[in-house]
């Protein structure tokens, strides 16, 4: 199963036992990517770690 | 739980400043045992509440706040009161969470909540109480971070206590003054720190510090003056490094460090993990992790459990502290059902 990365439109396999929510790595850009959907397959950027004040 | 913003609005009309959490413990006990779950207080006083079977996830949460009378109102859909952010609000989201589940006869593992106590107070006496009494397989932390943000990790701390004394001299004299001294320590720490931070640009790798009291005086035959300072810590600057790298520079002063704590930084790749970003998609929101300046309880917990961990609750951590304190009512119920969805996101993978 494939998705294809939102970053750089490269294919990106999806290995069998991958689940939603799953982190990956662009093979072709390296981008932080998030499985959001197994089927259809999907991919969207990770979200990125960003600072806060506080506690 | 049927109403709950009247929950967190009860929670909130109770004071309980770090070490006088007996009464909102016991109010929410009685609230937890309504919904169905197993409920006391623990010899720490902490409001522990538990339902299911099966591996235990724990909701950490802190009952107690900072000082300070916010008076409680909803006004345009803000719900004011010492507390609605940091954190009686987040844990108001693990109960009304916990009761939903429990309705639905749902609760995929053993779920178990802690409201625990002082963890505005550097003792963490809470956190403490319960790290070794329980080994979960994952933990959500009750603190602000936006129902759409997942909290991965909080810096560390590091307090000290500094004191000169000296025999009182004439000011026109050649000797250094005793004020002279803590402020030239003050700012051997402040350089120390530039220096440090001068190659990382996120706050996160940077020692923070932060004069907390300054104070100085005499008897008449000897003059002292005292500082407080305060550390916030990066995961690579253990407290006793830093203790070790601070006390040369403190120009000959009576050093007191205390309470000091590692930063922790939970994964971001984890079951835990998966499930809060599902939920929090499925509701329509656009997740993002953060990274905060201060401390929580999952620095107590968070080495000690080694489970996937991240803080989680509604609320601006901006209004932490302030007398402006609220919490958006649409804003925490969202939370409550993002945390549902997640609690059950989780199951599914057991």
């Amino acid at each position: 199963m494939d998705a294809i990365c939102p970053e750089c439109e490269a294919t990106v396999p999806l290995l069998e036992g991958t689940v939603e929510g799953e982190i990956i790595t662009c093979p072709d850009c390296a981008a932080e990517l998030e499985v959001v959907s197994i089927n259809p397959p999907e991919l969207a950027l990770a979200p990125e770690v960003g600072e806060d004040w506080g506690e | 739980m049927r109403d709950p913003v009247a929950l967190l609005e009860q929670m909130l009309r109770i004071p309980s400043h770090s070490g006088q959490e007996h009464h909102v413990a016991a109010f929410l006990v009685e609230q937890m045992r309504a919904a169905g779950l197993d409920a006391h207080v623990d010899g720490a006083g902490n409001a522990v509440g538990e339902i299911g079977q099966g591996p235990t996830v724990v909701l950490l949460g802190h009952i107690d706040t900072v000082s300070g009378v916010v008076p409680v109102r909803i006004e345009a859909g803000k719900l004011y009161g010492r507390g609605a952010v940091d954190a009686k609000g987040p844990f108001a989201t693990f109960v009304c969470a916990a009761a939903r589940l429990a309705q639905a006869g749902d609760v995929p593992f053993r779920l178990v909540l802690i409201g625990a106590v002082e963890e505005e107070a550097a003792t963490s006496k809470g956190a403490h109480f319960v790290v070794d009494r329980y080994a979960p397989i994952a933990c959500v932390i009750g603190e602000p971070s936006g129902w759409e943000r997942l909290t991965l990790g909080y810096k560390g701390r590091l307090l000290l206590d500094a004191r000169w004394q000296q025999p009182m001299a004439h000011s026109a004299g050649r000797e250094q003054a005793v004020a002279e001294r803590a402020v030239g320590f003050w700012n051997n720490v402040a350089a120390h720190c530039a220096t440090y931070n001068a190659d990382k640009s996120r706050l996160f790798d940077q020692l923070l510090p932060s004069l907390r009291t300054i104070s100085s005086g005499s008897d008449g035959l000897a003059d002292w003056a005292a500082l407080m300072i305060g550390v916030r810590l990066p995961p690579e600057i253990d407290p006793a490094l830093l203790a070790a790298q601070l006390g040369p520079l403190a120009d000959g002063a009576a050093l007191r460090f205390h309470d000091g704590c590692p930063a922790y930084q939970g994964e971001k790749n984890t079951p835990l993990a998966r499930a809060m970003l599902k939920a929090v998609r499925g509701a329509g929101g656009t997740p993002g992790f953060l990274l905060k300046t201060g401390t929580s309880d999952m620095n107590v917990v968070g080495p000690a459990w080694r489970c996937p961990i991240l803080a989680y609750g509604p609320g601006d951590s901006s209004l932490d502290h302030t007398p402006d304190e609220h919490v958006e009512i649409a804003e925490y119920e969202r939370a409550i059902d993002v945390l549902v969805q997640a609690l059950r996101n989780l199951g599914d993978t057991l």
